[in-house]
């Protein structure tokens, strides 16, 4: 794809790329993206999961305040102070409060919550103590419910940050750095990178350019490529001891992977031209204009069905960043450890409310973006959330947590459940699989006759 | 009970060194029998096999064989070293007899270590992103940065991101390594179908551009500075963004100014802008000169460019009649003062007018329009090594290039079959109606995504048995090498020697280590294993905060970076001992980072080596990129400080800290507001935080006289005096941060210990193992006779059983079950 001047309003350059992807452009394209999920039988469901670090001010013991929950249950509630900005999709909203989970703590492990909480999230496995090569989590449940949908689509799911990996130092002592830059496990020994780059995910999502005719060709040429590469990494594998196998089979299967990836693109290759909207230019300098341009990929990569599964790590936990723009000059980490100190605790208040912000934006533009016969939002499911409580002594109850979005049908919104026996926060998971129609018995340590979450 | 067990924890890992005697690693005569008494009496009423104090049980080991328990007795030699055991208030032995146990015991540990060398094992793992670009770089003649910039990022372990441990590969990145090949390749060869694209660069929002920027042309002020891989010879598009306020007006058209684009110094076009004419300066009309004034293509040159990497400036040349630029910035037509005038800080501000003097933001490339050919570029002469007269030499000359670049990229001999296999691609290509010149980049394209070039697998005689160490093959060797020096791949000479088989004799190892310190690319030491061991790298996400330190700007933080870089890069060629990076009397400064230093006399963009008089400023410790990683965005955080030098000059990191930590409290019980120091006592007055926080804090708190961006200061951030004493939980007392420093170089074997761990775990790709520690004393005691040269320590590394021998694999074991039942 080549963009030419002109298209790019002077204006939308100078402030960042945040605003050249936002919704106008998404309903106009909206006939050409939609045409897939027309024609299916049944309407196509998304499922999203967003993370946010250091914790919420959730818990009343703990901060003094707790402006995450809301007040009352069932339909008859009313939105916190941080909740507040989803008024507007309060009826796709179900906001689950009382959730724990067991697995991200110590056990005899000492220190590390922040390793083991991100990496807890979605898999609720207590994570290997390492730093070596022998990471092990657990399949987070994104990627089960990507194994399934992704047969359908080119990409089986996207995974998301806003931030870069190159930090150092800034790991918990004999936790592998790895536990703490990911939310999706693809198997329980293979964490998936996150990227923070937009051109990168849009190049990801749209190619690089070119005549359908020249993309076949690449194609046809990079699976040559693979082809080859395959055999060769085969041979090394039957070659190797069993200790060395393991990342050789992960390097093999990868190969396969993005073999059956080229195949699927090239099916879709004859598909009309989409009218897309301008390549972002790098990482925006501002994180409003960076977070709503992952946003607006994400809702691109659904809307065109390219993928159905995304997973959105806003910040990885210990996370330095400072918010200025609202007035926030102190890191979200040292903030978090906010000694009781009300002026922490309000600074807190206001990184978790802008956050919720920004999901409420992403939320807006899912509902106002038509699929089949309904919209983007009554399709996804997106879970929203933490594996940190209070961020000040490291608690993993009671979590923020909630999903939005109608599922295709099968959640009803507008809802405030509160579960006073601590469930795992994996109960909740087995829902979401439920939810998503790809049902499992049990999920880590979400087991046995009520595994699952009564009311959701 | 937490806690306990987390006093436990830092009483036993604990860290401050003692002033420990130079020791003689000598037995003699001493033996078990005298130490076991030794061990009984100071020891074991903590360390028992009922007590088990830190799991610890000294009483079962047997001391005539330290051999079978080394992993236990080396965690004995390092508390001994650091002078951390028996604790504080407990009975110790006699100081000499202390040192003679602590040498005695390495001793055996290094007899044992020696009888069964247990060398380690790194997994297979990927080129990472920086190696992957160096790579591309020696390949093909691509700059590093751009072929980097097209494969991700990773994560770190064991302070380093070149560890097997997190060189995994996955979908995703086989993708954009296969992405990466292909635009590689093109770009290499120089495609003459290449389409038109458009390349931005953009400033750093905090750069200021009010003075001469270092690497620009001289009498220039500001602008920007990038260099450009043009991908064939022809025509493009050159254009630059000037800053704008709110009202989208280009900022500081009051005076005349000159935009000036140039092309590898080579003046391309000027375009002269505001004013009502050169050197009247008078104020402008604004409403004349509103951005529909200014179009995108009044900043822009369309030039015939010839292929390769060039470098493209625009920037403003200082304008000699009116001399703008040394008059003091304006905000509405008055006057500014002082520091608080930086652009970052006014930034809100300033955007709202007018005033000030011009920038660039942006520069974009387009092209290439009018493709005239491929050019003579650095890459083709790298890939064309032959070029055929006629049809009948393609094929010939197609498997020389690949043979070629094959046994550069395998980093080993190549056959027949090897060529056989890449030339099929060649062949592929030409069915495909491609000519030779897209057959021979259909080859390159191949290699850079061949398992054999992005992922390394280092493999055992056939003969091994498992379990057992062996001595690596010589191309693994030069692999090993080239990445430890140059985070790259092998050159031909290197090689060579590996081919022939000179690289496993003594004498060529160390003529090649020494050929490859010299040479340019061993910068990558300065780079990637300075820059992560000093923790360098975090300056990118260093966020002072505006307000309170309204003179960061990017321009401090690039030379914050550079000074560091400098001094450690004077050590690497120099040859200087490794002790003159905690104690160095000299530094290398700018005007910029003078300035805030407080040194007079240090002008310009462009560094150099400043003698220091001010004892406060010498070595590691008080440079400023270390100072501002180790602070909070608004003030100085002394445990970070403290947890800096533990981990990084004294090797003795603290444990993670309790999950139940009581809070600090801000305020006394009348509500007044405590210095950071009597915040850090109570630190100290908790018994399970004291064990760590003793060592830790006095000395972060030693370092108090820099601010958390390292200029001095005399008032802390709640403007209380400045109270920087110490006293260590041995008792030494000392003052500031010279007193620190000559504290640190008291015991500078500590220090050059902990360098030798760093760099032994960089070299190795892994984390370091309790049967490296024969390896890292070696180490140190070799280097030592060369008073801790730079390239004695390297070359002790490279000699070292775990860099020039690998385990092979053990006996093969069972896989782990998967967490999720469906």
């Amino acid at each position: 794809m080549f963009i030419t001047r002109k298209s790019l309003p002077r204006r939308t350059v100078l402030r960042g790329m945040g605003a050249t992807l936002a919704l106008p452009l998404l309903d106009a394209m909206a006939p050409a993206l939609t045409a897939a999920s027309k024609t299916a039988a049944r309407p196509v469901r998304r499922a999203g999961f967003v993370y946010i670090p250091n914790g919420a001010v959730i818990d009343e013991a703990a901060h003094g305040v707790d402006a995450w929950s809301p007040r009352g249950a069932g339909s008859d509630f009313e939105l916190s102070p941080i909740l507040k900005p989803l008024a507007p999709v309060r009826d796709r909203l179900v906001v689950l409060s009382g959730l724990d989970h067991p697995m991200a703590r110590s056990m005899g492990d000492g220190a590390g919550d922040h390793a083991r909480g991100t990496a807890t999230w979605l898999t609720g496995v207590h994570p290997k103590k390492t730093e070596g090569i022998d990471v092990r989590a657990g399949t987070t449940v994104d990627q089960f419910i990507a194994a399934e949908f992704g047969r359908q689509t080119r990409l089986p799911s996207l995974e998301i940050s806003l931030e870069s990996p190159e930090r150092v130092g800034n790991c918990e002592v004999g936790y592998s750095c790895q536990y703490l830059y990911t939310i999706s496990w693809r198997t329980p020994t293979t964490p998936l990178p996150m990227e923070n780059n937009p051109r990168v995910v849009f190049e990801r999502l749209f190619g690089e350019g070119g005549t359908a005719a020249e993309r076949r060709a690449e194609s046809r040429r990079d699976r040559s490529i693979l082809d080859w590469v395959r055999g060769d990494v085969a041979d090394l594998r039957r070659e190797l001891g069993a200790a060395d196998r393991l990342r050789v089979t992960e390097y093999l299967d990868g190969v396969r992977e993005v073999e059956r990836r080229i195949q699927m693109s090239e099916r879709d290759g004859d598909t009309p031209a989409l009218p897309l909207p301008p390549r972002p230019m790098g990482i925006p300098d501002g994180f409003e204009d960076h977070i709503k341009l992952m946003y607006d990929l994400l809702a691109l990569a659904w809307q065109a069905d390219i993928t159905r599964v995304g997973a959105f790590q806003i910040s990885y936990e210990t996370s330095s960043r400072t918010y200025p723009q609202i007035g926030v000059a102190n890191s979200h980490h040292s903030l978090s450890h906010h000694a009781q100190n009300e002026e922490n605790i309000a600074q807190l208040i206001r990184i978790n409310t802008y956050h919720v912000e920004m999901l409420a934006d992403f939320l807006e533009k899912l509902r106002a973006t038509p699929d089949g016969d309904g919209t983007l939002l009554d399709h996804a499911l997106v879970l929203y959330g933490g594996s940190m409580s209070d961020g000040n002594d490291h608690s993993h109850y009671p979590l923020p947590c909630l999903l939005a979005g109608g599922a295709a049908g099968r959640l009803e919104g507008g809802r405030h459940l509160r579960y006073a026996d601590r469930p795992a926060m994996t109960r909740a998971l087995l829902n979401v699989l439920d939810l998503m129609g790809v049902p499992a018995d049990d999920f880590s340590d979400a087991t046995g006759e009520n595994a699952r979450l009564a009311d959701l | 009970m937490p806690s306990r067990r987390l006093l436990r924890a830092c009483l036993a890992a604990g860290a401050w060194a003692a002033a420990v005697a130079p020791l003689r690693a000598q037995p003699a005569g001493d033996d078990a029998h005298a130490y076991r008494a030794v061990v009984d009496r100071y020891c074991v009423a903590c360390h028992n096999a009922q007590t088990l104090t830190a799991g610890l049980a000294l009483d079962t080991l047997d001391l005539a064989a330290v051999g079978g328990e080394a992993e236990v007795w080396e965690k004995v030699v390092r508390k001994l070293r650091g002078g951390l055991m028996p604790p504080a208030g407990r009975p110790r032995p006699a100081p000499a007899t202390y040192d003679r146990f602590a040498s005695w015991l390495e001793a055996a540990l290094d007899r044992a270590g020696a009888a069964a060398p247990n060398p380690g094992r790194p997994a297979p793992h990927r080129l990472n992103r920086a190696q992957y670009g160096n790579a591309v770089r020696d390949l093909l003649g691509i700059d590093a940065e751009h072929a980097a910039a097209l494969v991700p990022p990773n994560a770190s372990t064991h302070g380093f991101d070149n560890a097997a441990a997190v060189l995994g590969v996955d979908p995703t990145l086989i993708e954009r390594y296969l992405a990466a090949a292909r635009r590689i390749s093109a770009l290499a060869i120089g495609d003459p179908r290449a389409r038109p694209a458009p390349v931005t660069y953009r400033a750093p929002v905090d750069l200021t551009q009010d003075g001469h920027l270092d690497g620009m042309p001289f009498g220039t002020r500001g602008g920007l500075r990038v260099r450009h891989h043009f991908p064939v010879d022809g025509e493009y598009y050159l254009r630059a963004k000037l800053g704008r306020n709110v009202h989208e007006l280009i900022r500081g058209l009051n005076d005349h100014h000159e935009v000036e684009f140039s092309l590898d110094g080579e003046r391309l076009a000027s375009f002269p802008i505001g004013g009502l004419g050169p050197g009247t300066g008078e104020r402008a009309d604004y409403d004349s000169l509103r951005h529909g004034g200014y179009r995108t293509s009044d900043f822009e040159v369309r030039a015939a460019v010839r292929a390769g990497l060039r470098e493209v400036i625009v920037t403003f040349p200082r304008t000699g009649a009116a001399q703008i630029e040394d008059r003091p910035p304006t905000l509405v037509g008055v006057p500014l003062q002082g520091p608080a005038l930086r652009q970052p800080l006014l930034k809100a501000y300033v955007h709202y007018f007018e005033d000030g003097l011009p920038y660039i933001t942006r520069i974009d490339v387009e092209g290439p329009y009018g493709v005239a050919g491929p050019g003579e570029t650095e890459s083709r002469r790298r890939i064309f090594v032959c070029y055929p007269a006629a049809a009948a030499g393609e094929r010939a000359c197609a498997e020389q290039i690949a043979a070629t670049l094959a046994r550069r990229a395998w980093r080993r001999p190549v056959d027949g079959d090897d060529v056989a296999e890449l030339l099929r691609f060649y062949e592929a290509e030409r069915g495909r109606g491609g000519d030779f010149e897209a057959g021979v980049g259909m080859v390159v394209r191949a290699l850079l995504a061949s398992r054999e070039f992005l992922f390394r697998v280092e493999r055992a005689p056939a003969d091994a048995a498992p379990g057992a160490p062996y001595r690596l093959g010589a191309p693994d060797l030069a692999s090993r090498l080239a990445l430890l020096l140059w985070s790259s791949i092998p050159d031909d000479e290197l090689l060579a020697r590996a081919e022939d088989g000179a690289l496993l004799e003594p004498a060529e190892l160390e003529r090649q280590v020494r050929r490859m310190l010299a040479d340019p690319r061993s910068q990558a030491l300065v780079e990637h294993f300075a820059g992560q061991w000093l923790h360098l790298r975090n300056l990118r996400f260093a966020r002072p905060h505006p307000l309170s330190f309204p003179n960061f700007d990017d321009n401090l933080r690039q030379a914050m970076r550079r000074e560091t870089e400098l001094l450690f890069e004077s050590i690497v060629r120099e040859d200087r001992s490794v002790v003159e990076l905690l104690t160095a009397d000299y530094t290398f400064l700018n005007g910029r980072l003078a300035r805030h230093y407080g040194i007079p006399n240090v002008n310009g963009s462009h560094f150099r080596r400043v003698r220091l008089t001010d004892p406060a400023r010498r070595g590691l410790i008080a440079h400023g990129s270390v100072l501002t990683v180790t602070s909070h965005p608004t003030r100085t955080a002394p445990v970070l400080r403290g947890k800096w030098i533990l981990e990084n000059v004294l090797g003795t990191p603290p444990p993670a800290p309790p999950p139940d930590i009581p809070d600090l409290q801000e305020k006394n019980a009348e509500g007044r507001v405590l210095s950071m120091r009597e915040r850090m006592a109570q630190h100290r007055a908790n018994p399970v935080c004291a064990s760590c926080h003793a060592q830790m804090d006095p000395l972060g708190l030693a370092l108090e006289p820099f601010n958390a961006v390292g200029e001095a200061r005399t008032r802390s951030e709640s403007n209380g005096p400045i109270d920087a004493s110490g006293v260590m939980p041995d008792g030494t007392a000392f003052e500031g941060p010279a007193g620190l420093r000559s504290l640190l170089a008291r015991d500078s074997e500590r220090f050059v210990h902990t360098l030798i761990e760093k760099l032994l775990t960089y070299a190795l790709g892994r984390g370091l193992e309790y049967h490296d520690a024969p390896a890292v004393r070696a180490i140190l005691r070799d280097a030592a006779r060369d008073g801790y040269a730079f390239s004695s320590i390297v070359l002790g590394v490279v000699r070292s059983v775990p860099f020039r021998m690998r385990m092979t694999p053990p006996a093969p074991a069972a896989d782990g079950a998967a967490a999720v039942r469906r």
